[in-house]
């Protein structure tokens, strides 16, 4: 049985430019993925050979068990939303949402009944006799996303669909399209180069960096354990420092991180003792002053206090050695020169090959 | 892959080849007509083919041989189309006269003969023994000649075929020349000299002031070409309005001269090729940032001082663009000249359609329009060269 | 100082640009036999002179049917070739669409020798046939600009999601890629009738007696015995090309405006 959308082995060039290399990659049924890379990757690549604009150079794309490469996109059921909406300018709200049930040969009656529902969704049905020109970004936003959904295509596929939107409005979009995404069961593949949104929104991240997927999992393990040193700097913020494995035991190392100093931390894989690795540590995960049980403990000066509103940024030198900590603003009062221990639990932090 | 680029471009292609096989036939086509009419001359030797393949052999003393004067009989026998026959009468009535009653008098005596193998020439007509006209029906016959593209420039092939100049008096196809550069070159300055501050005025103006300066050159450009050359010939007249005017407020006593002469063509041409002058000055002034003339400002230059090297200098691109437009168009400019002008303005394109429309000499025509379609083709292909875009204004 | 200059610089030219086309509509309503002022009558004499004399009358006819199919020939070739050389699938695009714009450089004296010579070859010297496609060559390159204008100003993904949408590639055209063509369509045509209704130098070189257009009309009667019917043309001719170009402008900033508005950054 395979997966409900599924890339075997796909590469795409352009030339002799090789913009997409062997990928493989499982959406199931229901699910809500993130495409996340930096610009350049190639996700909008591997959107439109899904919506069948490109066509892979090599590999096979088969969406509910059948093979759809070959297929034409307005053969495809797929709803696309793409960045600047998209919308078509000569036709009233209601038309453009219209159109796609139009192109189904639904009755002309149920496409009326059927486009003021997905209005009423919404909750724009007072602007249906406008022209896409008359609406505000959001609400132009939101008929996209209506035109791409009332034909109820099998999957959704979204490129930065809120990149256009400030900020306050895209965080209300983010909550409307995971509200729809559960409400309706739908499934969504989503391309965006904004982490938090790729954070807040899926069910599971796949992150991209020059044409491969470097980790797919949910944004929890992404975030928490990220398996290359390129997910741990792509996602959130992290301390990332070269470190000397000496010793692997049972998925825990023994590492040592300069200045004299040396920690544990959860090992990724193919680590062996003697090598030079990557250590990642978040800044939040960094606790200043008491030391609990089994925790990592270093003892540091502090350089310098930052303060950020909602938290502070502390600045932790020894030597060469350095770190950022980010600590609640209440949690202390910290002052420049004085000594401090940080300290973090060994499962907070991961080494990883280089 | 493959297949669908293919099919991508042969539906492109689909597309684009009604209008490149009419573009082809009705306009690369004419104009390769005219290129061959000005070297084409097988007007005498697609009627006369056998005398052609014998006569060139002839060495040019004397009368030519025997076989070349049955071929010519028998040419003239064979030759049934009579329009294609007049032509050739013509052609060498225009290198020997007294050609076309020679052979007013031998074509229907050898066509009357019986045994046309037996026609003497000599006997049916004793100028036979002229070799005049034996050496003009040989020079006749190359399909191929080089008269018009001379003659175009005032030059001509003399008896012993080098290339010599012709006489003074005989024709003045290079002083026309010199005269439509002259021409164009005023038109020239006299845009530039208006166009230039105009558009600076225009893009330091705003509101309504800027709209009317705008106005005032766009409405032109829409308004027909013979209306506006109409309205000139009705000012300047001796009987017009800046006549009418000047005399009234008593600064002349009898009209001035302002039409059929060099004035009226420039005022006139002027007026309609300003246009073509000030936009693009315009849209390259309003290209540089407004706070460039502040920013010299700031920097110490006076007003004057910040014209002269700042906003001048960036104009210039514009005032290039549009200089080579107004000139472009100018050379080539037929109606005004042709209405507005006397005898002694008449500039290239009149003269082409005087030897096209008035006499049909379409090898001279031919000629002089691919020395006119050369120096515009340069022109333009300078012009895209130093013009961002190759569109013309107002298209 | 600067300024009453910079002013009698400005009135003067904008004087001298639009004197001519003021000065010459009055005398349409000359009662006189002269085209001179001052006007000693008004009178719709002109007029009547130029909707019932034979020579103008059928010159009018003549402009509107030469204008008319020219318009119509140039705005289908023009429109498709726009289309074609759209998505730059086509190799040497530049070089073609350079050829496309060329007669609006050749010098119209030129291309009528060329045209004489090659009509008549071809036996449609003198015939409406003949002048419709001489003019049509020069309305080519009017109906190329404006339509490929048009057409850049639609965004491509505008048509993908047309597809996406389930729309097969003749229902993205029919639907989506030519409403949003119209437009431009429509001021090509207006253009390129406008430029057909003005010819003069082609019309002289291809057109028989039978086909006199009002311009060539105009320039004929300019030139042998100017009298104000020729005023009385000009004044249909600008109320024309007017009505013509203000549809244009229409179309142009309407075009623009909803260009504008759907563009996200102008949110
Ligand atoms: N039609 C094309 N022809 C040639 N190269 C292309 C084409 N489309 C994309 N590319 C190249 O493929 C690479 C990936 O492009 P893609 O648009 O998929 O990136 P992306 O991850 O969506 O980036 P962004 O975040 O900036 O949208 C880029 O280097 C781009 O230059
Ligand atoms: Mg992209």
């Amino acid at each position: 049985m395979r997966p409900f959308i599924q890339f075997e082995s796909v590469s795409k060039a352009f030339g002799s430019v090789t913009v997409v290399n062997a990928l493989d990659l499982a959406i199931e049924k229901g699910e809500f993925v993130s495409l996340l890379g930096p610009s350049g990757s190639g996700k909008t690549t591997i959107l439109m050979m899904l919506a069948g604009f490109e066509r892979p150079t090599q590999g096979a794309i088969y969406l509910d068990g059948r093979r759809i490469d070959h297929l034409p996109p307005y053969r495809r059921q797929m709803g696309v939303v793409f960045q600047n909406y998209a919308l078509f300018p000569h036709m009233s709200v209601a038309e453009n949402v219209a159109f796609p049930l139009e192109m189904q040969r639904v009755p002309r009656a149920e496409i009326a009944e059927r486009v003021e529902r997905a209005l009423d969704m919404v909750k724009l049905k007072q602007l249906k006799d406008r022209r896409p020109s008359q609406l505000s970004g959001g609400q132009q936003q939101r008929i996209a996303l209506t035109r791409a959904l009332v034909f109820e295509p099998s999957v959704i596929l979204m490129d930065e669909p809120l990149g256009a939107l400030d900020k306050q409005l895209r965080e209300h979009m983010q909550l409307e399209i995971r509200e729809l995404h559960k409400r309706l069961g739908l499934t969504i593949v989503f391309v965006t180069h904004d982490q938090s949104e790729a954070l807040t929104m899926s069910d599971r991240i796949a992150v991209f960096n020059a044409g491969r997927i470097e980790q797919i999992d949910d944004p929890q393990i992404i975030y928490d354990t990220p398996r290359t040193r390129f997910v741990a700097e792509f996602i959130g913020e992290t301390n990332l420092i070269e470190a000397k494995v000496a010793s692997v035991d049972d998925h825990v190392a023994r590492i040592s991180l300069g200045a004299g100093l040396s920690a544990r931390a959860h090992a990724g894989n193919g680590l062996s003792a003697g090598q030079t690795a990557s250590f990642s540590l978040r800044p939040e995960r960094i606790r200043l002053g008491a030391v609990p049980e089994g925790s990592n403990a270093l003892d540091m000066t502090i350089a310098d206090c930052i303060y950020h509103g909602d938290h502070m940024r502390v600045q932790l030198t020894r030597d060469d050695f350095s770190l950022v900590a980010r600590c609640e603003r209440l949690a202390g009062n910290w002052t420049v020169g004085a000594s401090v221990v940080a300290s973090f639990d060994p499962s907070d932090c991961t080494v990883l090959t280089q | 892959m493959k297949a669908a680029i293919l099919r991508e471009r042969s539906g492109a292609l689909l597309l684009v080849s009604p209008v490149l096989v009419f573009m082809a036939v009705f306009f690369l086509w004419p104009l390769w007509a005219m290129v061959t009419a000005a070297f084409v001359d097988d007007a005498v030797s697609k009627v006369l083919p056998r005398t052609a393949a014998i006569i060139v052999s002839w060495d040019g003393q004397g009368i030519p041989s025997e076989a070349a004067q049955k071929a010519f009989v028998q040419d003239l026998t064979a030759a049934t189309d009579e329009q294609a026959l007049g032509e050739a009468v013509r052609r060498l009535n225009s290198a020997a006269s007294g050609f076309r009653t020679l052979l007013g008098r031998t074509i229907p005596a050898v066509k009357a003969a019986s045994e046309p193998a037996q026609v003497d020439l000599l006997t049916v007509d004793p100028r036979w023994k002229d070799t005049r006209f034996w050496v003009a029906l040989k020079e006749a016959m190359p399909p191929y000649t080089d008269r018009n593209i001379l003659a175009a420039v005032d030059m001509k092939r003399d008896g012993s075929g080098s290339i010599v100049l012709e006489g003074a008096d005989a024709s003045a196809h290079r002083l026309i020349m010199l005269r439509t550069l002259l021409v164009a070159a005023m038109v020239t300055i006299a845009c530039a000299a208006i166009g230039l501050p105009y558009a600076m005025l225009a893009a330091s103006l705003t509101g309504w002031k800027r709209s009317v300066l705008l106005l005032a050159v766009v409405l032109p450009l829409w308004t027909s070409l013979l209306v506006r050359t109409a309205a000139w010939f009705i000012l300047l007249q001796n009987e017009g309005l800046i006549n009418r005017a000047l005399q009234a407020i008593g600064l002349i006593d009898s009209p001035l001269p302002l039409i059929f002469n060099r004035l009226g063509v420039v005022i006139a041409m002027t007026h309609v090729l300003l246009p073509f002058m000030v936009l693009p000055i315009y849209s390259v002034i309003l290209g540089i940032p407004g706070n460039l003339m502040s920013a010299a400002q700031s920097m110490g230059a006076g007003p004057v001082r910040a014209f002269w090297r700042v906003l001048l200098p960036l104009s210039l691109p514009g005032l290039l663009s549009g200089s080579l437009l107004v000139f472009m168009v100018a050379i080539g400019y037929y109606i005004t000249p042709a209405l507005l002008g006397g005898a002694n303005d008449q500039m290239i394109s009149s003269v082409i359609a005087f030897y096209a429309t008035g006499t049909a000499n379409w090898g001279l025509a031919g000629a002089l329009g691919l020395i006119l379609l050369v120096v515009t083709t340069m022109l333009y292909t300078i012009y895209g060269r130093f013009s961002t875009s190759s569109r013309l204004p107002g298209a | 100082m600067f300024r009453a200059l910079q002013f009698t610089f400005g009135a003067a030219i904008v004087i001298f640009l639009l004197m001519p086309i003021f000065a010459i509509l009055p005398l349409a309503f000359t009662s006189s036999v002269f085209l001179n002022y001052p006007i000693p009558a008004y009178s719709m004499r002109w007029l009547h002179e130029l909707t019932t004399a034979d020579v103008w009358r059928t010159s009018i006819v003549n402009s509107l049917i030469i204008g008319g199919g020219a318009t119509v020939f140039a705005t289908v070739l023009g429109t498709l070739a726009s289309l074609g050389m759209r998505k730059g699938a086509l190799p040497m695009v530049g070089l073609l669409r350079t050829l496309f714009l060329l007669p609006m450089v050749v010098p119209a004296v030129v291309l009528g020798v060329g045209m004489q010579i090659f009509l008549v070859r071809l036996g449609l010297a003198s015939t409406y046939l003949g002048v419709i496609i001489a003019h049509a060559v020069l309305c080519i390159p009017f109906v190329i600009v404006s339509v490929s204008a048009a057409l850049q100003g639609i965004d491509p993904s505008i048509e993908r999601a047309a597809s996406s949408l389930g729309a097969p590639p003749v229902t993205v055209f029919r639907r989506v890629t030519l409403p949003l063509a119209v437009p431009g369509v429509v001021s090509g045509a207006i253009f390129a009738f406008a430029t057909s209704l003005d010819e003069v130098v082609l019309t002289l070189f291809v057109a028989g007696p039978n086909q006199r257009t009002l311009a060539r009309q105009m320039f004929s009667s300019i030139r042998e015995n100017i009298n104000p019917t020729v005023a009385a043309a000009a004044l249909l001719l600008i109320i024309g090309t007017l009505c013509l170009g203000g549809l244009a402008a229409l179309l142009r900033w309407r075009q623009k405006r909803s260009a504008l508005k759907t563009a996200p950054s102008a949110i």
